[in-house]
């Protein structure tokens, strides 16, 4: 039987198995570094149809989150305004602006803006705005400093361990509630207050859910 | 390895061989051919136009591996958030609003409130606020929303196949108004019945208005007593309104009501307060029923009388008698073959409980019987006490008969078809279907192009309820309001302005017409519809004397007494409890539930009694009929092969599986109505056959001088429950109420007289401990397993009471509602994958199944007339879940406040836990039945790509998740609803800290709907709340409960109350009898005797 394999063709076996594993390390430090939320996600950017700038609206003058996303304190969504709440101001603030003339229309027409939606979880997971602003959880924990963006980008992953991270340890990112909306105010933690905050997490019985039921349904 | 590309000039010694060689030019050897060969691609190849091919290769593959890190290849789709222009008041995104409405049928309503999301009414709860439901709904009004997002529905008005549009159609309706005005001679109406008094004004103007015009009303089933008994007996327009919680005996003569009977849901629940039992020494009620088919309220009966329908009034001639001690209804009892101990029996019960007993006559009797019951009510003293008659408005509507008359004579011009479906169930002897092409002008207002709008020549797209302004009056005559939870889908015309634009209103818009029936005042207007009623606006009872001389009246024309036999069968039209009268024969939520006794979805069949079978020689052979076997049974692969047999009745034919029916009077048949629809809409057309087609004015409830025919033919029919017997099983744990071995007894029947006492679930020392402590406290066995140890703030837990569920499936249906359950379609069904999450396992006992399970005698026959015992079943979310053990990917887990969870994006379709699942209650998505329609089920990829149409992705519930193929799915204990209310009410706690949520905020969805609260779902770490009451009691058990997995969900065992006296007394029900039988044989000492059941009367 003539030798059809050359004698160097012995090391192939382990070469490939070599092979495959560096293969696989590589493709799976690839995709995690490069392919889960913390990278996809974060920065996400898009244009939208209006050039709203929360740094001007929430830094600069003020305005209270609220004021706009008015339902985070009551339902699962922190609602996008209608043009009306828009129109509130802004039908006497620079009423002729072509930057504006989405908001007008919409407001005249009934025809939505549409925003392009930058935090989205998949369908199967449920989130409710309304416990966690109301139990001490700023806006800027997973937001990041709105007030301080031209353009919103997304500042955090909102991938699930990123979830647990927090909801295994609220202590560290409770604030007083009544600092939840102010984004320039820092965590109880931050500001050396930690046993404050394990204070308020057992006195407000703070229980974050930790089983799958508490946000797939 | 190297590429070979040097072909050397041969070898010397190949010189001499043959020689081979692969082009001319190799042959000839020239220079320039070996300089091709030294290059990999000859000359031209490998450079294009100036770029080389190797560089464009290296070019391309560079920026496709850019374009596929995340840039232009990989952009995640982009999502919008769509606000609304101008703010919509009351709307809070995210947060659904409720409005009260009601869904009227026939003469009656029940009371809603819609839940609407995003402005679209997506689930249908009952309102709270009306009393007698106390805030339940029925299985038809859960369904009901579905329709209202039915692609079938008609969409556009009609006329001759051109569309009208909505000026053109005030316009038809002026003009009808002009041409008719005055006399209204030629102008006919055919409407459905309504008791709304919008309705009832408008028409009352339309007839001042057109005095010759016939309005006719006609409804094919009657819910409600003939109004000549009331005018024979009391001389008065009265109808009966019982109150079953004050009845201690009660005797129903053929009378469903806990369905069929108008009133139905308030009576359910009525007569739950009556049996509803918290400790041995509480009474209850008693229940004999004499009926020709088996209905939920023959399942509840303490005694049960096969009777045929036609003998029903032989029999009431003969308790009457007894009752009311009087000879005057001898002549009516001639043939009646019934144990004369049974009736004495029966009477002696009723005499000694004056004035809270209660005697009912089905709506369909004849009008002797119910005179004859009310007679036996005023004697008994009832009258006041637990029957009260309310003043009704006479109807004043013509007949279809009259009209029918009429249209023959040719006077009719004009026929206005308002709701209803004449074309398809009107009576078989009008033949109106003929009328309505002889009538010159039809016009049609009705909700689906159906079977009437083919005849007629104008089809009026009429609105859903849900969308539509009306009122309506429930069963006891309390006004609610019909308002719209969503603009016409559609631009249907709605009933009231229709009326309105006929009768020449200066207002004829549906809300103008609404408020001012209700005296055009706003506040009162508003809280009208705030409310969802007017209060104290019931029908007033009044005092009723009967009047011998006058009742008399109404025996001269009773029919005859015929003697029954399989030559000379009786046929039985039933109101189908799915379909109703038809009308809801495209919704596929409805269609696919089985059917509460035959537990047949998809399809109506012939059911005949086990007896007749016998008779007719269609009683499979080998008979092992407790278990289906394949070869014996009439069971293939888990479909149900019946047999398509012919009835004739008069004439008349129609063709129909068969279906042997346990517990039907042995010469009956019973024809559920509602099927066999030829124009419905992919769902409805096609579904069983239609009983309408024999059925005559004569006979619209019973008739007899039927035959059976077989025709050799076989049919398949998707049944979901085959396996009718617990074979000796204490599945269901049944008890009598007295008698030594009663619940009054030996209170702790549950765990003594069945396996608990030989094994029972492993507590140790904890065994008498309270459900909290064992779920908290007790160690869980050595399970390598580990579950969450249970340290949330609530443990949910659920009671089912056994002895108050009355079967009615309005649960499948409501949880199908809340969580987004998809139909499957007979196909599927027939292979076991219906989706829903709760069943109803109904099973049947008739005290002979014994020990030797194949070859007994106990086991060879069907059941002729057994006792009926219901069990819904749902997830268990039993804390040492076998299912969670089993799953590869950790997908259904347990959270620490002992809800089984599914994360549906985990699964990946093992099936393990369902296989591993006691109590087969795992449901798994094997096609993607939410996004296919029923028939493009398989069409794989690459076949055409049907998409469930966005009009019905609109009534699916926001809050839970759409599942897809390939995924598990289960009860959750309403996990959105226990998460809603557990995130509402941290948001209220602040720093109080009070995050337990309050018993009684959180419901199920199958606990809301339930009429008789059978299910109750709480926090059992709460002593004092509803669930932890019900699971302290003595009857509490867990079904399969040896298994030792801690179900949360138990059982409260059932009780019957059969009276001693009676010849058909069992000292135990027929299913604990079974039990002794099965499993100790034998001997009877120790677990007390097991009497032999002895038949009752029977035909």
């Amino acid at each position: 039987m003539s030798k059809i394999f050359p004698k160097s063709a012995n090391a192939l076996p382990l070469q490939i198995i070599i092979f495959l594993g560096i293969l696989g390390g590589v493709a799976a430090a690839g995709i995690t570094y490069y392919a889960t939320p913390a990278y996809l996600r974060v920065g996400y950017q898009p244009v939208q149809p209006v050039p709203f700038d929360h740094s001007l609206h929430a830094g600069q003058l003020g305005m209270d989150c609220r004021y706009c996303h008015a339902s985070v304190e009551k339902s699962g969504t922190s609602s996008v305004p209608a043009a009306q709440t828009c129109m509130n101001c802004h039908s006497i603030i620079k009423t002729t602006s072509p930057l504006l003339e989405v908001v007008r229309q919409s407001y005249v027409t009934g025809e939505p803006v549409p925003w392009v939606k930058i935090h989205q979880n998949p369908d199967y997971v449920y989130f409710n705005h309304s416990v966690h602003v109301n139990r001490g959880v700023s806006c800027v924990e997973c937001h990041g400093k709105v007030n301080e963006m031209q353009v919103v980008q997304q500042d955090q992953s909102h991938s699930m361990s990123w979830c647990l991270d927090c909801h295994r340890n609220p202590a560290q990112r409770i604030r007083d509630p009544k600092d939840v909306f102010n984004l320039d105010s820092q965590t109880l933690a931050a500001q050396g207050k930690l046993a404050d905050a394990q204070k308020f997490v057992h006195d407000w019985k703070v229980k974050p859910p930790t089983s799958c039921s508490g946000c797939h349904r | 390895m190297k590429r070979k590309f040097d072909h050397s000039a041969p070898a010397q010694r190949e010189l001499t061989g043959p020689k081979y060689w692969r082009s001319l030019d190799e042959l000839a050897d020239t220079p320039g051919f070996r300089e091709h060969l030294a290059r990999e691609f000859p000359e031209g190849a490998s450079s294009m136009e100036g770029v080389d091919r190797r560089q464009f290769m290296k070019l391309m593959a560079a920026s496709f591996a850019l374009g596929g890190l995340g840039l232009a290849g990989c952009r995640r789709p982009e999502a919008h958030i769509l606000p609304y222009g101008k703010s919509v008041e009351y709307t809070v995104p995210g947060l659904p609003l409720y409005f009260a409405t009601a869904m009227p049928l026939r003469k009656s309503a029940i009371p809603l409130l819609a839940e609407t999301h995003q402005g679209r009414p997506t689930k249908l709860e009952g309102n709270p606020s009306y009393l007698p439901h106390g805030g339940a709904s029925s299985l038809l009004a859960q369904a009901s929303v579905l329709d209202l997002y039915d692609p079938e529905r008609a969409t556009a008005h009609t006329k001759k196949g051109d569309t009208l549009s909505a000026t053109q159609v005030n316009d038809l309706l002026a003009n009808i108004n002009k041409a008719y005005a005055g006399s209204g001679e030629g102008l006919a109406f055919l409407a459905d019945e309504s008791a709304s008094p919008t309705r009832a004004r408008l028409v009352a103007k339309l007839k001042a208005q057109f005095p010759k015009a016939i309005w006719a009303e006609y409804e094919p089933v009657s819910d409600e007593p003939p109004v000549a008994a009331a005018q024979a007996a009391f001389g008065r327009n009265v109808k009966p309104l019982y109150r079953f919680a004050k009845a201690k005996r009660i005797l129903s003569l053929d009378a469903d009501f806990f369905h069929a009977e108008s009133g139905s849901l308030y009576y359910a629940r009525d007569f739950a307060k009556g049996r509803r039992v918290t400790k041995p020494t509480d009474p209850m009620n008693r229940l004999y029923v004499a009926e020709s088919g088996i209905s939920l309220t023959g399942s509840m009966a303490d005694h049960r009388l096969r009777l045929a329908s036609n003998h029903i009034l032989a029999l009431t001639a003969a308790i009457g008698g007894k009752v009311l001690e009087t000879a005057t209804f001898e002549s009516l009892t001639k043939g009646l073959d019934v144990n004369s101990a049974w009736v004495e029996q029966c009477a002696k019960d009723l005499l000694e409980h004056k004035g809270e007993s209660l005697v009912v006559a089905g709506a369909h009797q004849p009008v002797a019987v119910h005179v004859i019951a009310y007679a036996m009510n005023a004697k008994l003293g009832n009258i006041g006490k637990t029957v009260d008659f309310v003043e009704v408005a006479p109807s004043g509507a013509s007949t279809i008969a009259a009209l029918a008359t009429a249209i023959k004579a040719g006077s009719v011009k004009t026929l206005l078809v308002l709701n209803g479906n004449p074309a398809y169930n009107a009576p078989a002897d009008l033949d109106f279907g003929a009328l309505l092409k002889s009538v010159p002008d039809v016009i049609r207002f009705g909700y689906y192009q159906d079977e009437t709008s083919a005849l007629a020549g104008t089809h009026l797209a009429a609105t859903h309820y849900l969308e539509s302004w009306g009122d309506a009056r429930t069963a006891d005559g309390t006004i609610v309001p019909v308002q719209p939870m969503i603009m016409p889908l559609f631009n249907g015309l709605m009933e009231v302005e229709l009326l309105a634009r006929l009768a020449g209103e200066d207002k004829p818009e549906a809300y103008e017409q609404v408020f001012a029936t209700r005296g055009g005042d706003k506040k009162a207007f508003e809280k009208f519809l705030h409310d969802g009623l007017v209060e104290g606006s019931a029908y007033p009872a009044v005092s009723v004397a009967f009047d011998v001389q006058r009742a008399g009246a109404a025996f001269a024309k009773t029919p005859a007494f015929t003697a029954l036999s399989k030559e000379n069968l009786e046929v039985r039209f039933t109101t189908d409890h799915k379909m109703d009268d038809g009308r809801f024969a495209n919704n596929g939520w409805l269609q696919e539930c089985p059917d509460p006794m035959t537990k047949i979805s998809w399809d109506n069949s012939i059911l005949v009694s086990p007896k007749l079978a016998q008779e007719l020689g269609i009683v499979p052979a080998g008979s092992l009929l407790q278990v289906a076997r394949k070869e014996e049974a009439e069971f293939t692969q888990g479909k149900e092969n019946a047999r398509v047999f012919e009835v004739t009745l008069n004439g008349r034919t129609l063709r129909g599986p068969v279906h042997i029916q346990p517990g039907l009077s042995n010469y009956t048949i019973v024809l559920p109505l509602g099927y066999g629809r030829t124009q419905s809409g992919h769902i409805g057309t096609g579904a069983g056959f239609s009983a309408y087609a024999i059925r005559t004015s004569d006979g619209l409830g019973f008739a007899t001088g039927a035959k059976l025919t077989d025709t050799g033919a076989r049919m398949k029919l998707a049944n979901t429950q085959e396996h009718w017997s617990m074979e000796g099983r204490d599945i269901v744990r049944e008890a009598n109420l007295g008698g030594d071995e009663g619940y009054a007894t030996k209170s702790n029947f549950v765990k003594e007289a069945t396996i608990d006492s030989h094994s029972p679930a492993v507590l140790g020392k904890d065994v008498d401990k309270s459900p909290a402590f064992i779920a908290t406290t007790t160690p869980r066995g050595n399970s390598l397993y580990e579950t969450p140890d249970f340290t949330g703030i609530h443990q949910w837990g659920m009671s089912i009471d056994l002895n108050t569920c009355i079967g009615c499936n309005a649960c499948v249906v409501a949880c199908q509602a809340e969580n987004n359950i998809p139909i499957v379609g007979k196909e599927q069904v027939m292979r076991g994958r219906e989706m829903h999450w709760i069943r109803l396992d109904r099973y049947y006992s008739d005290g002979h199944a014994d020990a030797e399970a194949f070859g007994a005698e106990g086991n060879k026959a069907l059941p002729e007339d057994p006792q009926v015992s219901m069990q819904p079943m749902t997830c268990q979310h039993c804390e040492l879940a076998p299912c969670e053990t089993v799953c590869p990917v950790n997908a259904t887990v347990h959270d620490d406040e002992g809800i089984n969870v599914m994360a549906y994006n985990r699964c990946i379709g093992t099936r393990y836990c369902a296989n591993n699942c006691p109590y087969k209650v795992r449901r798994f998505n094997f096609f993607d039945f939410n996004k296919r329609a029923t028939d493009a089920l398989y069409m794989g990829p690459l076949g055409h790509q049907s998409e469930m149409p966005e009009l019905v992705k609109m009534v699916k519930n926001p809050d839970v998740t759409v599942r897809m193929r390939g995924v598990m799915e289960k009860c959750t204990y309403c996990v959105q609803r226990v998460q809603q209310a557990k995130i509402a009410q941290k948001r209220k706690a602040g720093a109080s800290g009070d995050v337990v949520i309050p018993d009684g905020t959180i419901k199920t969805a199958c606990q809301q709907v339930c009429p008789v609260e059978a299910i109750v779902f709480g926090d059992i770490t709460d002593p004092a709340s509803e669930v932890s009451r019900l699971k302290a009691q003595d009857r509490d058990y867990a079904v399969l409960g040896y298994l030792n997995i801690r179900p949360r969900t138990t059982y409260l065992g059932k009780l019957r109350n059969p009276n001693p006296h009676m010849p058909d007394y069992s000292a135990l029900p027929l299913s604990r009898v079974e039990y002794n039988q099965k499993n100790h044989p034998a001997h009877d000492a120790g677990h007390g005797a097991a009497h032999e059941a002895k038949q009752g009367g029977h035909e």
